[in-house]
Formats: structure tokens, C-alpha cells, sequence
């Protein structure tokens, strides 16, 4: 389970809390891709789903972000709160009063109360907790990476593939985020041109390191410091932009080759503190990455070229860059332009057309507010109630027929859910960025083994 | 005392005839139980923003046909006539989906899913249409519908189609309106502003049933 880590939170929450580069890039003159936030009363609006009574194991600073933004739902009941650190558990109770307390994963697997477990630990500790946690017939929201190593992550996957009457969610937030799938099918749609390159940092200033009065427990909390649990940057952060990469060209890389530097940080840690890596896609395209805790220049963002144009996506937003002799799509005729450095940038804002047409102005920066972790779990939640739903109607119905409640699930709730990454997107992903942390250690090029992504 | 032997004998030998005549009546039944793969609902509605479509997979119960209940088309049966046949069915308001994000919880809410989880229909008669051509079989319905809480007698023209030996499939739509049991039709401010959904719906079904090989257990896959 994820200790106590008294440092100032770090990778992941940081990660995706980001910085003001979208106001510096705005200032400039660039352009905002903007999904359209709904209105602030909609979420008042819509009836609450299913309650779905959870439990969260893994208290860390991540864990602790995954419970503050559970409780805003009123369709989710903290039941349970799980870390081995009793201070962390005393400081979870206090956002869900009521909820069992325990050290003990498997208390919280055992409680009959508990539909649903959010796992946060850290990634090497994911297997036992996850694969008890589907047999014990809760839904799985797990933290990716998966695993560690491949196996477990190929052990998680197995395990969630079998226990098809309860839901799996892999921690690829970016899969449920509203703007993500405005500019999916953007790019799907061709408006890029054809696919050039992508390119995506994340870069911070910071230690990566925890600090505690006692040396075990000091070394458990920095379980990122070491090779033997870590997945370095590339697995702890890379693996979202890994696969934003390969969900945006719809391919998966063929070979990586990775660098990485232990520069700034030299305190012991066998980790780099800065990585590159170059991942080759189909058709020549290549996805460059780089991340580093040494400099925080620039911070994180991902760019898409096109023959025809660039797309930026920096938080929840986007910029889109195009090219002289790209064809006139029509609808930017009537987009926000506005200047960026040397470039001219179109303002591309989801539903654009319905909003002008409803009197509403799409060219504000409204944007969608709402972290990745919350769409995220809001997925997590509906889709997890109505997969309950779909289970009890059936069997109180048709009773225990495994065969054909497979393939009514299969018919009605992948149509019905929202969207989110599942054990299948986890799992490739995981694999993906585990490869690339040890082309990175190791200073090689890997080539992909299609093997590596059956689950057999 | 000659009368009183009589009546006792006429008696007892109707009580005789009431008991070979109880199990002789119930083996006349032929029970179809729901199959949980093949079924089909659906109902159509429109909105200021756009018609809608909601589809669900699956629809329980039975259905018991009297052994003379005609389900070949080619035997040219009479029509008109009252026929045997118990019909139930159940449709989870939550199988029913829309498809469309957070569309489903506002419909459900509307139906008052929490309080009245279950659509349910009850047959009340049924009888064969006269001049039904060489389709399968048509016929005129009546029952009785609870939506949220309220049942309503409804009259719906249904086919009844024998796909094999065991299956056969129910097929029937009928025009409703939402008020008439209660439901007030939503209006959501979902995403671009407030939709008003139209108060007139279509119901179509699509019900699968085989026989039973046990009346008390569900039948076999198909």
C-alpha cells in the first residue's frame, strides 16, 4: 500500500493538475482548441445514477486525490478507506466519516458493503490486491501502470477478462476525458493531413523523493527510486502519453529506443531523472518523448503533426497550427483566430456550431474544467452501476446462465457505458511504457513482440 | 332413501369425472418460457433537440398456450374466437438504454426506476384476426400495462410467429403517450441547454420464447 509520503505531492496529481502554460500560450497569441464545458447547472440537472458503495486502497498523495474527487459524486458512498500508514487512514475518515478504516486490503475485499475498489498503491503491489478484489466480485478502478513487470500486468488483465460480471477500469483517465474524444475524432477525421510525427514532454522541477524519520519506511515510500519497483517516468507518466499517442493514430509502436541520465538527483537512486525515448509507429511515424524532474521548462504538452497542420494539446486544451497549402475545411472561415509567436492558430471548440447557434459564445476559454480524474471516475461509477444493473436484471430474469449473460453484456453495456479504459488498454499500454523503461535503462531499442499484448 | 343413493352416486361419479378431467385440463397447457438472448424493445420519441431511440435486450417471462392455440398460418384457422392463453412479462426499466451519455438515469428517473424497477404486462384475452393472410399468424391483444406505478388496459395487435419447434417470437408496437401512466416527459438541461422530449412514444417489441422442458425452470438455450 502507498505510505505516507510527507513531501509535497508529486508525478501523477502534479502531472495532471499542470501548470499555467495554456494562459503563457494564450498570452502569446495562440489558439485554443477548446472543448466546451457544459453548463455549470447540467451536472445539478441529471438524475443520480446507481449509488455504488467503494472502497479506496492506497492512501498516498494519488490515493487521496482519487478520494477527494470520489466524494463529489453523490452516486458514490465511501464505504471503506484502506492504507498501511494509520495517519493516512485517520486523514482519509475525515472526507468519508463513517467508512471502515483498515490496514488491511483484504478486510476491505471481505466487507459484503463494498461494490467497488479503487486501487492507488503503488504499481508493484497492484497484482494480489486486484486479482483478489474481481474474485471477490468487486468492480476494479486500478491505477496504471497495471504492474511492475509484464506478468503482472498480464496476470491483472487475465484476471479481469474472466470476472466479466464485474467492471475493470485501468487509470488511462485521458480515455473519458471529454476533450480528448472532441479531438480524437478531429485528428481520426483527417483534419491533420497525414501523420507526420508526435512529440510529448513532461517536465518538472522536483526531487521525486520522500522523506520519513524511519529508513524502512523511507525506503518504502520511495518505491519510485528504485529499479527493482519502479517504472521510472516513462511508466509513472510517460504511459499516459503513450497511450494518447497510439489511441491518436490508432496503431501501436513497433520498436522503442530509450536514453535516460541520472543528472540532477544523484542521492543514491538507481533511476533516471531525465529519459528520452523515440517510439517507432507504422508508416514511418514516429512518437518522440521526453521527460525530465531536472528542469520544468515548458512543463508537459503533446503535439501532432500533420502534412496539413499541428495540433498542441496542453490540459484541456488544444491549438491548432495550420499549414499554407493545407485545404480550406470551411469551418474555420468563422473560427477564433487569434496570433501565436509567428503562427496563425484556429480556435476549434466542441459543439462550436450548436453554441453559436443557441446564442452561446464558443470562443471563450471556458474550457472543460473538470480534471481527467473526474471523468475518469464518473466513468468509473456509471459504468460500474449499470453493469450491476445488467447482471441483476438478467439473472433475476434467466438466473445463472454465464454464456448468454456474456453475450448480453457484451450486446448492451459496451453500447451503454461510458467511455473509459478498460483491462485491454491498460494492459498494452503497461506493456508499452514497461518496455520502453527498460530500453531506457538499458540504452537499446526494443522491437514490440505481438506476443507481449496476448493475454492468452 | 332410493333418491339419496342416486344423488350420492351422481355425485361421487362427477367428483370421479373432476378428477381425471383436472390433470387431463392441465396437460392441454404448452408453456414457453422467455429466452434471455434474441428479444428486442425498443421505443421511439422525439425531442426539440432530436427523436431519440431507446433499446433494451431483454424481456422476461412466460407465456402458456392451450395445445389447440393455432401457430400455423397454413392450417388456415377461423378467427374471431376467444383463445386460451396466460401471458406474462417483465422488462427492467434498466435494461432499457439510450445510448447517449447520462441520457439513460434522466429516462429512468422519469419512470421512477427507484420505486417501480419493473414494466409489466398481463394478459387479459386474446383472439385470432380474421383474413390474416399467409404471414404468420396476427392477433388482437388485451392487457394490462403498469409503467411506473400505474396499469392501464391496452389494446395491441401482436404476430406470433413459430420460428421451429420449440421458438416462437411475439412481435407487436403500439402508440402511447408517457402521460397517460404518469410520466412526466423529461426536460433535461443536458449539455447545449434544455431539451423537452415529446409526450407521444412508440413501443415496439421483438419477444423470443421456447418451450419449457420443465414449466418451473427456464427453457433451454436456443
Amino acid at each position: 500500500m502507498k505510505k505516507h509520503q510527507s513531501s509535497p505531492d508529486l508525478s501523477r496529481r502534479t502531472f495532471l493538475k499542470g501548470s499555467s502554460f495554456s494562459t503563457l500560450m494564450s498570452m502569446l497569441g495562440g489558439v485554443p482548441l477548446i472543448a466546451q464545458e457544459q453548463p455549470k447547472d447540467a451536472p445539478a440537472a441529471i438524475p443520480v445514477g446507481r449509488t455504488v458503495k467503494c472502497g479506496v486502497i492506497g492512501l498516498g498523495p494519488w490515493g487521496r486525490e482519487i478520494l477527494s474527487t470520489l466524494v463529489r459524486f453523490p452516486e458514490a458512498k465511501i464505504v471503506a478507506v484502506c492504507d498501511t500508514y494509520p495517519a493516512m487512514v485517520r486523514r482519509a475518515q475525515q472526507s468519508a466519516p463513517g467508512a471502515e478504516a483498515t490496514d488491511d486490503y483484504r478486510k476491505v475485499l471481505a466487507n459484503q458493503e463494498v461494490e467497488a475498489v479503487v486501487v492507488a498503491t503503488p504499481s508493484h503491489l497492484h497484482r494480489n490486491i486486484v486479482i483478489e478484489a474481481l474474485k471477490a466480485g468487486k468492480h476494479v478502478h486500478c491505477e496504471v501502470p497495471l504492474a511492475h513487470t509484464v506478468e503482472d500486468a498480464r496476470a491483472i488483465a487475465k484476471a479481469a477478462k474472466a470476472a466479466f460480471k464485474v467492471l475493470f477500469q485501468s487509470g488511462l483517465q485521458n480515455r473519458s476525458h471529454p476533450q480528448r474524444h472532441f479531438l480524437l475524432q478531429f485528428i481520426r477525421a483527417g483534419a491533420m493531413g497525414k501523420s507526420v510525427m508526435v512529440r510529448a514532454q513532461w517536465h518538472r522541477k522536483q526531487q521525486w523523493r520522500f522523506t520519513s524519520p524511519n529508513a524502512d519506511r523511507e525506503k518504502e515510500i520511495n518505491w519510485r527510486l528504485s529499479r527493482s519497483t519502479s517504472p521510472g517516468l516513462i511508466g509513472e507518466i510517460g504511459i499516459h502519453h503513450i497511450d494518447m499517442a497510439g489511441w491518436f493514430l490508432d496503431t501501436k509502436p513497433l520498436a522503442v529506443t530509450g536514453f535516460g541520465s541520472l543528472i540532477l538527483w544523484n542521492d543514491g537512486r538507481d533511476v533516471p531523472d531525465t529519459i528520452q525515448s523515440v517510439f517507432e509507429h507504422p508508416q514511418g511515424v514516429n512518437f518522440l518523448y521526453h521527460s525530465t524532474i531536472a528542469n520544468s521548462f515548458e512543463s508537459d504538452y503533446e503535439v501532432y503533426f500533420g502534412s496539413d497542420s499541428a495540433i498542441m494539446v496542453r490540459e484541456n486544451k488544444a491549438w491548432m497550427f495550420k499549414e499554407v497549402d493545407a485545404p480550406l475545411l470551411g469551418w474555420e472561415v468563422y473560427a477564433r483566430k487569434d496570433s501565436f509567436y509567428k503562427e496563425t492558430g484556429i480556435a476549434l471548440v466542441m459543439d462550436a456550431s450548436k453554441l453559436e447557434g443557441q446564442g452561446e459564445n464558443a470562443s471563450q476559454d471556458a474550457a472543460v474544467t473538470s480534471t481527467p480524474l473526474y471523468y475518469a471516475l464518473e466513468a468509473f461509477l456509471r459504468n460500474a452501476g449499470k453493469m450491476s444493473n445488467a447482471v441483476t436484471d438478467f439473472t433475476a430474469n434467466f438466473g445463472n446462465d454465464d454464456d448468454a449473460l456474456k453475450e448480453y453484456l457484451a450486446e448492451t453495456f459496451t453500447k451503454s457505458r461510458l467511455p473509459a479504459a478498460g483491462y485491454q488498454e491498460g494492459f498494452e499500454a503497461t506493456v508499452i511504457a514497461l518496455k520502453a523503461n527498460e530500453a531506457i535503462m538499458d540504452k537499446k531499442r526494443i522491437v514490440f513482440q505481438k506476443e507481449w499484448f496476448e493475454l492468452g | 332413501m332410493k333418491q339419496t343413493h342416486l344423488t350420492i352416486r351422481t355425485a361421487l361419479i362427477g367428483l370421479a369425472a373432476l378428477t381425471f378431467a383436472i390433470p387431463a385440463s392441465a396437460q392441454t397447457w404448452v408453456r414457453y418460457q422467455a429466452r434471455p438472448i434474441g428479444s428486442k424493445v425498443k421505443i421511439e420519441g422525439t425531442s426539440t433537440l432530436h427523436d431519440w431511440t431507446v433499446d433494451g435486450k431483454l424481456i422476461g417471462g412466460f407465456m402458456e398456450l392451450d395445445s389447440n392455440f393455432p401457430l400455423d398460418p397454413a392450417a388456415k384457422p377461423a378467427g374471431n374466437a376467444k383463445l386460451n392463453a396466460k401471458v406474462e412479462v417483465n422488462i427492467p426499466l434498466t435494461s432499457l438504454l439510450s445510448g447517449k451519455k447520462l441520457m439513460d438515469e434522466v429516462m429512468w428517473d422519469a419512470m421512477k426506476q427507484r420505486q417501480y424497477p419493473q414494466i409489466q404486462y398481463k394478459l387479459k384475452e386474446i383472439s385470432l384476426k380474421p383474413n390474416a393472410g399467409s404471414g404468420p399468424l396476427q392477433f388482437d391483444s388485451v392487457g394490462e400495462l403498469a409503467v411506473s406505478g400505474l396499469a392501464k388496459t391496452i389494446n395491441m395487435a401482436v404476430t406470433i410467429e413459430r420460428l421451429d419447434q420449440n421458438r416462437l417470437k411475439v412481435t407487436g408496437s403500439l402508440p402511447m403517450k408517457m402521460t397517460t401512466f404518469g410520466i412526466k416527459p423529461p426536460s433535461p438541461n443536458i449539455g447545449l441547454g434544455l431539451i423537452k422530449t415529446g409526450d407521444d412514444v412508440k413501443v415496439s417489441i421483438e419477444w423470443l420464447v421456447a418451450k419449457a422442458t420443465d414449466a418451473s425452470k427456464p427453457a433451454e438455450k436456443n
